[in-house]
């Protein structure tokens, strides 16, 4: 059903460009925002995380860590357990995140060292993901009613048809000023995105290098985040992506974080 | 030569035309290209192997200079008002250009690790300042169960808190200096109070005001060397005459910096300070033998006067000038770029000062006249009545002078043992001047406004996740920590893992330790990245846990206590060594205490390199090994005495009064020259005794005379209100004082008793 959704969506916007001015009366920065939060991933994924950091003198840390997530509809559900380096092994992470934006995410931690669970309270989700140059929305948790959005044009960026949408955020206290977002028609994925910080000057620079089309949903496999400002880089990329596996509700739970891969 | 300098006595006016038109040349490039280096980074030689290994390092953690602003609340700081103001300045202070912005670290930016329903948090203290009591009371109870915040960021009586800004390679400027000030001074109210502090400040607030004492102390040293030379020389023609070469010297050297575009470093205003008592010298020789030729012969021609000026003249100002230049270029073999330029661009200026003193001012003469001689033969009897009494006092108390000469040399080099280095910058301003005292108020308060940087170098990766490492660091710590009085916190890795195994372990203080294990260490860091911003993490250890960083902090940045901090450091080498690890260090502070130590190596390297040429080159004019000997005497009674008086006085060294035994030399050269060579032309009347006497008359004259204008006008300095400037003033006076008293009585007695020039000759 959603792969002819999105041809459908597809169709729609090959008409509604070659209309030119009538396009941009049509589609919204918001929408253009939403559609990309919307976009289907499925509803459970597994895959392999490596996650490389890269500081400024150009060394260089990886980790491996395998993943789980699941939507269950109110709340989506991930898991994460580290595969290496050897002294993390093991060591795992679980998160909760509700629809609900009045309720903060569930978090907890497992380290095998002191065979304890502890739950982390993370402020907000500026906070960074894992010592990366994601922050938690970054890594697509934020939610567009929470900016002001505006299609600033339509340009193409390596060949690829996209939107560019300014989104400013509505409290006035986010660590963003504002963020440029490329967003490739029709998929809805945002291949390109500048973040500037709150006095107004470029931060990140986040690339998608890669994106898969696996069981019709467009997943990216591979994203770079550059700090301009820090000149750190982190690289994520996913490799062997199940998509609907049904990943038993079980899997989410604290026993699991405690029994390991 | 002198056929030469005769000949070009016939063209007076295309001389002083071709002097004027350098003179011109000179200044262009000055107005161009002149420009002071105020980086001191510039001033450290690149390839010492401390300086790569301390820059390295500054990359490797981001170890910037901070500048530490305080806000003091007596009432206490957990109030709106203050943590209103600490927030503001945070960000006022993140906006600015020059400081690195994600390192601003105050209450307001610092992470909170704390335990929170069993579990880690990392957050921030506050981010909207709260109003209610309550809410206020929570972040004061935080502060205080927070060992990494408390007394470090807060006070631990609760009334000052510190936001420390650090500032980014080289952009320190006064302008941003000014802005900080203005940003302090903003902020201000009745209740809370807000302090300036932190080596940028203490750099800034130094370059700002040396300099701008000494704009205003200069002119004055100038009028009163101006005064004292007309008192002396009795002539405007001839002050003019005298003033001018030293002027032209200087303007002549730092053109030619200017032209091959050296900037000015801080040592090279000292340049026209060895001019000025040097160059003045050479004019005065020559005016003082002018006059006494033109009072034996009171009707003769100029061309006739000057001719036989030159002609006693050349030989002795030369070789004074040689001898002083080759004196200068000895300080080439120092590792200190500036030290290497100030020495030759001084070589530069003594040369021109040498040949503007043989061309221009005999041009000057010729083209202007004659000094007039006013009928004082009567004070020409009575000055040689006194020379020659003054001579022959010396000659017949020469055990009294010699043994009063032998009291102070012993008492001097046990001075020089008291003489002690030190690269502080704190201590050179006055005692109860703000900026030593808001230092004191910090340190009253907290660990320390100096940092020094030990930076522990492992070749494994991972090693500072090794318990066994981490626990001896915490060790080293604690012993400095503990055993110093001087060091007052310290701060590293180490730190963070005791807080987090104790948050960890629901707050008990047993857990207040290095955790067990390498995997629960490794999970511990990984839990704190996840949980926070790492990059607090990357201050204090590198990328890869091979390498960490412990910042200790004192309470002073004079070499004694940067002295002790290490030797205790380096008491835990060997126990590092068995795990793997070394130990460097690197800093601002350390640089400038390795650096002060260079230029000393390099000075007192060049003062015995000095004294050997001198001693050759004396020989050789004087073909005479042990007049080379003789002459070098004053420059050792010199050197020893000013070195004795400083660590007597508590004076000590830095780069600059290392640099003052430079004086020294060219002086005690100048001197000993001058003296020597009339003993030598008047002992062929046959006599010792009045040898000693006409020797005393003529050249003793000059020396009093060149010592008297450049004491006069370097004691201005000691009204100046900046004590740097004080030490110079004093200690060239000094150093002008004793090659002076030295010539005239120890080198003379010498001269007596070898019996130079005497010993084929029947004794009278």
């Amino acid at each position: 059903m959603k792969t002819i959704k999105i041809t459908l969506l597809l169709l729609g916007f090959v008409m509604l460009t070659a209309s030119g001015t009538f396009a941009q009366k049509k589609i919204t920065g918001l929408q253009i925002m939403e559609n990309v939060y919307n976009r289907p991933t499925g509803n459970d994924m597994t895959a392999e995380l490596t996650m490389t950091l890269i500081n400024s003198s150009g060394q260089k840390r990886v980790r491996k860590i395998q993943q789980y997530i699941r939507d269950f509809g109110k709340v989506e559900k991930k898991i994460m357990f580290f595969v290496s380096p050897a002294d993390v092994k093991n060591t795992s992470f679980m998160n909760w995140s509700y629809d609900d934006p009045n309720k903060d995410d569930d978090q907890w931690i497992y380290l095998p060292a002191l065979k304890k669970i502890k739950r982390i309270s993370s402020d907000n989700k500026s906070d960074y993901f894992m010592g990366s140059d994601f922050t938690y929305d970054d890594l697509g948790d934020r939610k567009p009613s929470a900016d002001n959005h505006k299609l600033l044009r339509e340009e193409k960026v390596n060949g690829v048809d996209c939107y560019v949408v300014e989104s400013t955020p509505k409290d006035p206290d986010y660590m963003y000023s504002k963020t440029i977002t490329w967003v490739i028609k029709g998929k809805w994925i945002g291949l390109k995105k500048e973040f500037y910080d709150e006095d107004g000057e470029l931060f990140k620079i986040l690339n998608v290098k890669n994106y898969e089309n696996i069981k019709g949903y467009w997943i990216i496999t591979h994203v770079e985040m550059n700090n301009i400002q820090k000149n750190h880089k982190t690289i994520m990329e996913l490799s062997n992506v199940k998509i609907n596996t049904g990943i038993p509700s079980s899997k989410f739970t604290q026993r699991m974080m405690m029994r390991g891969l | 030569m002198e056929k030469l300098l005769n000949k070009l006595l016939k063209i007076p006016y295309v001389i002083l035309g071709v002097v004027l038109i350098i003179t011109v040349l000179f200044i262009f490039p000055i107005k161009k290209n002149a420009r002071m280096e105020t980086n001191l980074d510039k001033y450290m030689p690149q390839n010492h192997p401390a300086f790569i290994y301390s820059n390295k390092a500054e990359k490797w953690f981001n170890i910037k200079d901070g500048i530490i602003i305080a806000v003091e609340n007596k009432n206490g700081i957990f109030n709106y008002k203050t943590l209103t103001i600490v927030k503001k300045l945070t960000k006022e202070l993140q906006r600015l250009p020059q400081i690195s912005k994600e390192e601003v670290t105050s209450l307001y930016t610092a992470d909170n690790i704390v335990g929170s329903e069993g579990g880690l948090d990392v957050k921030a203290f506050y981010k909207r300042v709260p109003k209610s009591k309550e809410k206020l009371e929570e972040i004061k109870k935080r502060v205080e169960s927070n060992d990494m915040i408390f007394s470090r960021l807060v006070s631990s009586d609760e009334t000052v808190t510190v936001v420390i800004a650090p500032v980014i390679d080289s952009v320190f400027s006064q302008e941003l200096y000014r802005k900080i000030l203005t940003l302090a001074k903003k902020y201000q109210t009745p209740e809370n109070k807000l302090y300036v502090a932190g080596r940028p400040i203490v750099e800034g607030t130094m370059a700002l005001l040396g300099p701008a004492d000494m704009k205003k102390m200069v002119p004055i040293v100038l009028l009163v060397i101006t005064i004292a030379l007309y008192l002396t020389l009795r002539s405007v023609k001839s002050t003019i005459l005298t003033l001018l070469v030293v002027l032209l010297s200087t303007i002549w050297a730092f053109g030619l910096m200017a032209l091959v575009n050296i900037p000015v470093y801080a040592v090279s205003t000292m340049i026209p300070v060895m001019l000025i008592s040097i160059g003045v010298a050479y004019g005065i020789h020559l005016y003082s033998h002018l006059h006494l030729y033109q009072l034996e012969h009171p009707n003769a021609e100029k061309t006739e006067a000057v001719k036989d000026m030159l002609k006693s003249m050349f030989s002795p100002v030369s070789m004074a000038a040689i001898t002083t230049i080759v004196g200068f270029l000895s300080l080439l073999t120092s590792q200190v770029y500036p030290i290497k330029y100030f020495g030759v661009f001084t070589a530069f200026g003594v040369f021109v000062a040498m040949i503007l003193s043989l061309v221009f001012i005999p041009a000057g003469i010729i083209a202007f006249g004659l000094p007039k001689i006013k009928k004082r033969t009567a004070e020409k009897g009575s000055n040689d009545k006194f020379a020659y009494s003054f001579a022959k006092q010396v000659i017949e108390k020469k055990n009294v002078t010699i043994s009063i000469t032998v009291l102070v040399v012993i008492l001097a080099v046990i001075g020089v043992t008291k003489v002690w280095i030190n690269s502080s910058f704190l201590d050179k301003f006055e005692k109860d001047s703000d900026i030593v005292k808001t230092d004191r108020f910090i340190n009253e308060h907290f660990g320390g406004t100096s940092t020094l940087n030990v930076i522990l170098d492992s070749k494994e990766k991972g090693a500072f996740k090794n318990p066994e490492i981490l626990r001896l660091v915490d060790k080293m710590q604690r012993t400095v920590v503990g055993d110093l009085k001087v060091v007052g916190n310290s701060f590293s890795l180490a730190d963070y893992l005791k807080r987090m195994n104790k948050v960890m372990h629901a707050d008990k203080d047993e857990f207040d330790r290095i955790p067990e294990s390498r995997e629960l260490i490794a999970q511990y860091l990984l839990l704190y990245e996840m949980s926070g911003y790492p990059d607090n993490l990357w201050k204090v250890v590198d990328y890869n846990y091979s390498k960490a960083n412990v910042t200790f902090q004192l309470k002073s940045d004079n070499s004694k206590a940067i002295d002790a901090a290490l030797n205790e450091i380096n008491s835990f080498k060997d126990d590092f060594k068995k795990l793997g690890v070394t130990i460097n260090f690197a800093g601002s502070g350390y640089k400038a205490y390795v650096f002060t130590d260079l230029i000393l190596q390099g000075q007192i390297l060049s003062l015995v390199m000095s004294l050997f040429i001198v001693i050759i080159l004396l020989a050789l004019m004087f073909k005479n090994l042990l007049i080379g000997l003789i002459g070098s005497v004053p420059i050792v009674l010199t050197a020893v005495i000013t070195f004795g008086i400083m660590g007597w006085s508590g004076i000590p060294l830095n780069s600059t009064t290392a640099l003052l035994s430079s004086i020294a030399i060219g002086i005690g050269i100048d001197y000993a020259v001058h003296f020597i060579e009339q003993y030598r032309v008047n002992s062929a009347c046959g006599n010792k005794l009045l040898t000693a006497q006409k020797a005393m008359a003529h050249s003793g004259r000059a020396i009093f005379y060149n010592a008297i204008i450049v004491i006069a006008g370097f004691l201005v300095l000691l009204f100046s209100v900046f004590p740097p400037n004080r030490e110079l003033g004093f200690l060239v006076s000094l150093n002008m004082f004793i090659s002076f008293a030295g010539t005239l009585t120890v080198l003379l007695i010498l001269l007596y008793k070898a019996n130079i020039y005497f010993k084929n000759k029947k004794e009278n």
